[in-house]
């Protein structure tokens, strides 16, 4: 379909942006059914220890209590994606100290909280794992029945040992990343109630209402026409609510007591309860000939996947593929291990892997050029891949590779050009600046998995058009973006354009939204919608007015037939309603895959999102505090189809990845979380965050529509290592660990030789 | 986290009344100023839950006075009116930087200062300043009222020179010589509102190229804030040279007693205190 | 204390408006706003003062609702982000591509009036300082810097 763009690509107001400013838009937090229970979970506390009894008794006395669960009220008492590992309840052992052991449901929250402990819960303590590689030791403890290693694989291609003895230069290092707190804005919250249809009903924070549908039925029993989940606005899920958190829970109060029913995680809860982002050990052996040009990686990644493996599986089939970064490397290696331990439950979080293992290969790619007297961006545009390249998987790169443009853009910044002025600014002397670049890969779409989506498309009355998808709004714009296309698809101001989005009772499924790609999928199905929609109103007109079906032309919400008449969009709707055509048409979107590698799940992707993040930094000698001055962020973006979206999505990128740089720590002892808040676990405020400027790299993806690429996630990947490798210009230390705080960094500098 | 539903509040017009009920139930309750402090901590069960009387609308408590050569502060001043105040700003600008760090400005705007003061943390960022003027607090009961200096107010971590039925009233301190400098300064761990890991004040007098009167404080180092005397003694009377100032920032660990929790190790914070002094006296000897 | 809900009656100006509410004395204006009034733009990010998503106006100065008891609310007046709707710094963060999520924005909003209605004309600095104790996850600030300096040229 060619078509030219009017509403791709303009900088339009988000619709709901009002609406949210103003305080009007209505998050799951915000809604207080009438009647309703309040639903508190009872939690171990314990990171790893038997259940002997649970004794529900005094807490059922408490007033105002009305019910409490336990593990016996649930049918099928596992969930999980990629294995069902998950109690709703705990029955036979807690595996770290959020799991939940009961449900509190009382008339007000009060009542709940104050019956909660009173539930008794017998433990016997057992040994807590809470050091991946012990986890990972033949004498461990067992976790689970089967063991302590979630997922185990082993990649390889090409020979590295030979590499490596015949290489000029082979550097080695194993690097360390701690897990990273989602700290969305709004916790995990959700209402429950059976709706006008007799459906169990759970509104909730959430992405991907289909799947947690799924999830409902299967634990609780119930048949699909009998549960509906709807997604209203999600205040921020960066992947930590791509799985269940409130929504079995609810929906079991609602089942039993028949009552409308709310909970909302606090704070404390959601940072002990809530996924993380792995923490992982990467331990990492790079070789290259003398002229810098990549002979060999071997790797070994350890993620620690803590009590259930949620979308650890899929993480590190992703962690798997990008840990060579985006160059062509003949000789790869790659051990992977998931691993089981008593710690809080590690899972999807923007970037979904690929932060860990790019931290590694970057900072080596530093590494390597200082050995090889190398600049460490020309190194890097040696070895990128290029459109039509061979990647390390042997997978042709068919799609846009726009690595070389990214990177080239920054080596033609006056960042990276006069850094030496940069770094010469020195206010006293305890002060050092320094500039440092990183590339990053990340595969978009859900790689060698099968994913399919569908998007409905309705004529209304007035002319206008209505799209339904499953897809969720969690801040990052898909209202808007689908809007623009639609209103370019079908000829239309965006005005005329309503969006229905996830409501399993209302809107066909979109799939999830993760993966940066559901712009791409809920895109592709809107782009074959409107094409059928647009060949219903041909046929329509053609009875009508005895034209040719060929020969109508869309613009501004009219059809215009070969004598210059123009029929607007609200006549062909009467028509269509007099003769009984129907005004409603679905799209369904599969998106194109390959076949997986041995040994991975969803190796390799057919799309590669792209980009390089340049940072400058200032370091204070005397006290290790590391500050980001400047970042500039190139992405390989394909067509933009809202530059405000799009630049918004990289900037916040960017600012999640200097809070996973430099000071989002997690302290985490013997698997009890001591950082429970916004005071001890601290994200960059607006004064820790530079100025960010984003360059796109348009090089149109043909597949997309419009050629958008998903862009979520790139913006975080390579800001820890460009921080990184700036703090070695800076004072000449090289950091194998995130996040760099001023302790670490301060003793690293202290103790340097 | 839990709802503070059940207890009572009672909020007196004058300090006469706020006085007499705390008089009758001054064991059972507790006073809340801007709350900024108690209502978490009583939220999150690190306080006792205890019914409340609230004296946020004192008026009488709330202002700030110049007078014979001594600053007056009502206890219940903010610290955005701190921050703001023209004699503040004047005689001691390092206890107005001091104000603007102690949280962000919706905390400063409801939090006073002798609300910071009675919640007793070693690591309020407001004390160091005081402690480096000499400060003296005035608390008064039914039975009449009383000045305690800052030091001596301070009895250990988190005990207080003050009585159940007592209410902290005001702070003042001496207007400090014209010609010295003062410097307050912290180390969090963002740019962003932290908790401080270490902060300090210094001030500092120079005359004929040697170092005539100094006072440094720290906080967060030890059970209640500290000067450290023995480098100001070091300091007295030496020329300020990198090798003294050096010197003296290294006797700090003689009064401080640093320990270990989520925001850093005894180790880092004793470096912290050596290394932030040092700083704090070469920026004062640079004029920078 | 007792396990008892105290319950009092507490009067005050809400957005221009007398209201008397009844609630327990110890509830936070927070959980008032929320749980009573329904009152729901006020947001709850933390309840314990640290990421300013639950900012209002208590007589014209930007306080944590959640670290302010209804008990102390009493006779004063109190602004919160239903009161601004229409305001020159709604439609300005509505404009600049501020709003991601959105959570975040009624505290940021709140607390950008106050700093224009104390100082029109703020540098940047000024505006980071002002603005220091809003978290916002999503965006990153640079738009929301940008939706200020909109708030401030118009
Ligand atoms: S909810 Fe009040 S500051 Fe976070
Ligand atoms: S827009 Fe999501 S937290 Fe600010």
């Amino acid at each position: 379909m060619t078509l030219e763009y009017r509403w791709v690509g303009k900088p339009l107001a988000r619709r709901d942006a009002y609406e949210k400013a103003s305080g009007a838009a209505v998050y799951s937090s915000d809604l207080f059914p009438e009647n309703a229970l309040y639903v508190v979970a009872v939690r171990s506390g314990l990171p790893h220890a038997r259940i002997k009894s649970i004794d529900v008794s005094e807490a059922l006395k408490h007033h105002g209590v009305v019910a409490v669960y336990t593990h016996r009220d649930i049918p099928n008492n596992r969930y999980g994606v990629f294995v069902k590992d998950r109690p709703v309840l705990c029955d036979d052992r807690v595996r770290y100290v959020g799991d939940p052991v009961a449900l509190v449901a009382a008339e007000t929250r009060e009542e709940a909280e104050e019956a909660a402990p009173l539930v008794r819960v017998d433990y016997e303590p057992l040994p807590a794992v809470t050091d991946p590689l012990k986890a990972m030791g033949e004498d461990s403890p067992r976790i689970h029945e089967g063991g302590n290693i979630c997922r185990r694989t082993r990649i390889t291609y090409g020979d590295v040992e030979t590499s490596f003895s015949k290489a000029d230069v082979v550097v080695e290092n194993t690097y360390t990343t701690a897990a990273q707190i989602h700290a969305y804005l709004e916790t995990e919250a959700g209402i429950s109630y059976i709706d006008e249809r007799g459906r169990i009903t759970v509104v909730a924070g959430g992405q991907s209402p289909y799947r947690d549908r799924e999830e409902i039925c299967h634990t609780l029993g119930l048949p699909r026409e009998k549960v509906r989940v709807i997604t209203p606005h999600v205040g921020g899920a960066f992947g930590g609510k791509d799985e269940i958190t409130v929504q079995i829970h609810l929906a079991l109060v609602t089942l039993k007591t028949g009552r409308p029913a709310r909970m909302v995680w606090s704070r404390e809860e959601s940072n002990i309860a809530g996924v993380k982002r792995h923490p992982s050990i990467v331990r990492m052996k790079t070789a290259a000939s003398a002229d810098g040009v990549l002979l060999a990686n071997q790797t070994e990644i350890i993620f620690d996947t803590g009590a259930y493996a949620s979308l650890g599986p899929a993480v590190l089939d992703v962690a798997i593929e990008n840990c060579n970064g985006p160059y062509r490397i003949p000789n790869i290696d790659i051990k992977a291990t998931l691993v089981y331990t008593n710690n809080m439950v590690a899972s999807a979080f923007r970037g979904f892997g690929s932060p860990q293992v790019i931290f590694a290969i970057e900072s080596q790619m530093d590494q390597l050029a200082e050995r090889l007297g190398l600049d460490p961006l020309e190194i890097r545009l040696k070895n990128v891949v290029r459109k039509g390249d061979y990647g390390v998987f042997r997978n042709k790169l068919e799609g846009s590779v726009g690595i070389d443009k990214c990177l080239e853009s920054l080596r033609n910044h006056p960042l990276w050009r006069r850094r030496g002025e940069y770094k010469g600014v020195q206010n006293h002397e305890w002060i050092r600046r320094g500039v440092g670049v990183a590339a990053a890969v990340k595969g978009y779409t859900l790689g060698a998995l099968p994913d399919r989506g569908s998007v409905a498309l309705e004529l209304n009355a007035d002319g206008g058009f209505t799209v339904r998808a499953s897809s969720t709004e969690i801040g990052q714009g898909i209202i808007q973006s689908l809007t623009q296309l639609a209103a370019d698809l079908l000829a239309c101001s965006p005005e005329k354009v309503r969006v229905i989005l996830a409501d399993t009772g209302e809107t066909p499924d979109t799939s999830v939204t993760s993966a940066s790609r559901q712009l791409f999928l809920s895109g592709n199905a809107l782009r074959i919608a409107a094409e059928k929609m647009l060949d219903l109103m041909r046929d329509v007109l053609a009875k009508a007015t005895g034209d040719p079906k060929t020969s109508f032309r869309f613009s501004d919400g009219h059809a215009h037939t070969m004598k210059g008449e123009a029929i607007p969009y609200s006549a062909i709707h009467s028509m269509m309603a007099e003769g009984g055509v129907a005004t409603y048409v679905e799209g369904v979107y599969e998106v194109p895959r390959t076949t997986p590698i041995p040994g991975s799940l969803e190796i390799p992707h057919l799309f590669y999102m792209y980009g390089a993040t340049l940072a400058l930094v200032e370091v204070n000698l005397l006290t290790g505090f590391v500050s980001v001055l400047r970042v500039v962020s190139a992405v390989d973006a394909g067509r933009v189809v809202n530059r405000q979206t799009f630049t918004g999505q990289v900037e916040g990128a960017v600012a999640q990845g200097i809070g996973y740089a430099l000071m989002e720590n997690p302290v985490i002892e013997n698997g009890m979380m001591r950082t429970l808040n916004f005071s001890t676990y601290l994200i960059p405020s607006i004064k820790d965050v530079p100025e960010i400027e984003v360059v796109a790299v348009e090089d149109g993806e043909e597949s997309g529509p419009f050629g958008a690429k998903g862009v979520g996630e790139i913006g975080i990947v390579s800001v820890a290592p460009a921080i990184a490798n700036a703090l070695y210009d800076a004072v000449g230390v090289r950091m194998l660990s995130i996040p760099m705080t001023p302790e670490k960094v301060y003793w690293l500098i202290k103790h340097r030789r | 986290m839990v709802s503070l539903y059940d207890i009572q509040v009672f909020t007196p017009r004058t300090l006469e009344e706020a006085l007499e009920l705390l008089d009758k139930m001054g064991g059972r309750t507790k006073i809340i100023a801007g709350g900024t402090d108690l209502i978490i901590q009583m939220r999150h069960g690190l306080a006792p839950r205890r019914d409340l009387i609230n004296i946020y609308g004192l008026r009488e408590l709330r202002y700030i006075r110049e007078e014979h050569g001594m600053v007056r502060i009502g206890a219940l001043t903010t610290f955005s009116e701190i921050a703001a105040s023209e004699p503040i700003q004047k005689h001691v600008p390092f206890l107005a930087e001091a104000a603007n760090t102690i949280g962000s400005i919706q905390i400063m705007n409801k939090a006073t200062i002798g609300g910071n003061l009675v919640n007793a943390s070693p690591a309020a960022d407001s004390l160091p300043p005081l402690y480096v003027l000499d400060a003296s607090v005035k608390i008064v009961g039914r039975k009449g009222e009383r000045t305690v200096s800052i030091e001596r107010f301070y009895k250990g971590y988190k005990k207080m020179d003050i009585a159940p039925d007592e209410i902290l009233a005001e702070i003042s301190f001496k207007i400090p010589d014209t010609d010295g400098r003062g410097l307050f300064f912290k180390h969090g761990l963002r740019l962003g509102d932290a908790i401080s890991v270490v902060n300090g004040a210094v001030w500092m007098r120079r005359r004929e190229g040697v170092i005539e009167d100094v006072k440094i404080s720290l906080g967060a180092v030890a059970p209640t804030v500290v000067r450290a005397r023995r480098s100001e003694e070091i300091l007295k009377g030496a020329k300020p040279d990198d090798e003294n100032l050096r010197q003296a920032a290294r006797a700090v660990i003689h009064d401080i007693s640093p320990i270990d929790d989520v925001r850093g190790s005894a180790g880092y914070r004793a470096e912290m205190a050596v290394n932030y002094v040092y700083m704090a006296l070469k920026r004062l000897v640079m004029g920078r | 204390m007792s396990g008892v809900r105290v319950v009092g009656r507490y009067s005050f100006i809400l957005n221009g408006r007398p209201t008397t509410v009844e609630a327990p004395p110890g509830y936070t204006l927070l959980e008032t706003l929320r749980q009573i009034l329904h009152l729901t733009g006020t947001k709850d990010g933390c309840s314990s003062g640290d990421c300013g998503a639950c900012t209002v106006l208590l007589d014209g100065k930007a306080v944590h609702s959640c670290l302010t008891l209804i008990s102390q609310v009493e006779g004063r007046e109190v602004t919160t982000v239903e009161g601004l709707a229409g305001s020159k710094v709604v439609k300005s963060f509505a404009e600049s591509g501020a709003v991601q999520c959105g959570y975040c924005t009624p505290g940021f909003v709140v607390a950008v009036e106050a700093l224009l209605r104390a100082n029109p004309n703020p540098s940047i600095e000024e505006v980071k300082e002002a603005l220091r104790g809003n978290l916002c996850r999503c965006t990153g600030y640079v738009k929301i810097l940008d939706a200020v300096k909109m708030a401030i040229s118009d």
